[in-house]
């Protein structure tokens, strides 16, 4: 069967679907995840540079040992049990995000990474993408970042701020616009 | 046990960018979207996010004094994937607007009123059989706030967990016979005629009881099958 064609969130996506702990992955149920806690954050921009309120981004993402909670992860029955692997949050006013996690452990495969959702009003698909970490390691061998064209490979980068704590921003369109996949 | 992800054809998904509705020119990335080989990170993805999410009822028409204005409908919809599997457990946020075309919502200043019993809103997990019923009101249209103006008809949004990352769908379901179907930019963004039709529920023969409702079934497909069947 051919999937149901998408259609844009709209501007009308309730604040009532962001709960206030959605974009905390460090805990669930009142249980620490294992593995070294982290602050990923960043605004949101579109054509121009204005900021986006109430843009909904989501992620998905390896534990602490790089193992997704999913029977197709071959090791998920070691998958921390603590840890969802998932996150919702909502921009502010300024257009900024924020998701407090786990640094995920590399994929078999793969480097260190987290993936995104975007959606949003004048967004008619989901738009989706990857980050990857400062200092990796293993980006240069990621098979996924290895399709971005070389000079686009940075703006999937985030910037080490301070010790566990990433800047991503997010620019839909125009100068420095950030890569986005088609699947 | 693999999952195949068939591209859906293009003419089955919305163009980007919209004449007359000027967020998708400045949001729509300008660049070519990048193809990527697929791996685990990609074709896994969250089964439970219920468990962060606080669920929202599905009787939104209320009774009584408390009964909603307007025309009550269920609707009746089915989350299968692409082999026509049902995805038993799949999360489904629903929102809409009241029978006058407003939502509950700080972004919508549209003059029509607000209706104290009548919220707009669902996040229901779907049965084993994919199935979730919401007996709600029949949204109102609206007009769109643009220079040329233009009028969205009744719409019903979702937002769809499937199994997989891939899989997460956002869409939206439409009634048959809205002569505003023709002209809306939303749904018409989809070129292929035989898939906007899939975005049309379809109205169920009434039954001869005056207290049932009307009833809309929807079927809401996800992308995904299973290339092989799951080992007991």
């Amino acid at each position: 069967m051919i999937p149901t064609p998408e259609q844009t969130l709209g501007p009308f996506f309730l604040p009532r679907f962001v709960d206030a702990d959605a974009n905390d992955l460090t805990q669930l149920e009142g249980r620490r995840a294992r593995g070294e806690p982290i602050e990923i954050h960043g605004v949101v921009t579109e054509e121009g540079g204005a900021p986006l309120e109430n843009l909904i981004v989501e992620i998905w993402q390896a534990d602490a040992a790089g193992i997704f909670r999913h029977p197709l992860d071959p090791r998920h029955r070691e998958a921390d049990p603590d840890f969802l692997g998932w996150g919702r949050a909502a921009t502010d006013r300024e257009g900024r995000y924020l998701f407090r996690t786990i640094r995920p452990g590399a994929p078999a495969g793969r480097a260190p990474h987290i993936n995104l959702m975007l959606m949003y009003s004048g967004l008619m698909r989901i738009l989706k993408t990857a980050l990857f970490f400062e200092d990796g390691p293993g980006n240069d061998a990621d098979p996924v970042l290895r399709c971005v064209p070389p000079e686009r490979r940075g703006l999937l980068v985030a910037r080490r701020e301070a010790p566990g704590r990433y800047r991503f921003d997010i620019r839909l369109r125009g100068e420095g616009e950030t890569p986005f996949f088609d699947d | 046990m693999t999952v195949l992800f068939d591209r859906p054809p293009e003419a089955a998904r919305p163009v980007r960018e919209v004449a007359g509705y000027p967020q998708t020119w400045r949001r729509t990335p300008r660049a070519p979207l990048v193809r990527r080989p697929l791996t685990l990170s990609e074709t896994t993805g969250p089964l439970e996010p219920a468990r962060r999410l606080r669920p929202l009822g599905g009787e939104l028409a209320g009774a009584g004094e408390r009964r909603a204005i307007g025309q009550a409908i269920r609707l009746r919809l089915r989350i299968v994937d692409q082999g026509g599997v049902p995805v038993a457990g799949a999360l489904v946020e629903m929102w809409q607007a009241n029978a006058a075309g407003r939502y509950v919502h700080p972004n919508d200043d549209d003059h029509a009123p607000l209706d104290p019993n009548f919220y707009g809103a669902a996040r229901l997990v779907a049965d084993a059989d994919g199935r979730i019923e919401i007996r709600t009101v029949k949204p109102g249209a609206y007009p769109v706030p643009t220079r040329d103006g233009w009028w969205r008809p009744p719409h019903v949004h979702f937002s769809v967990f499937g199994r997989v990352w891939l899989a997460r769908l956002v869409t939206q379901m439409y009634f048959p016979g809205e002569p505003l179907n023709a002209q809306d930019r939303i749904l018409n963004a989809v070129a292929d005629p035989e898939a906007r039709e899939r975005l049309i529920a379809r109205l169920v023969p009434p039954t001869g009881d005056p207290y049932d409702e009307l009833v809309y079934e929807h079927r809401i497909v996800v992308r995904g099958r299973e290339a092989t069947p799951p080992q007991p």
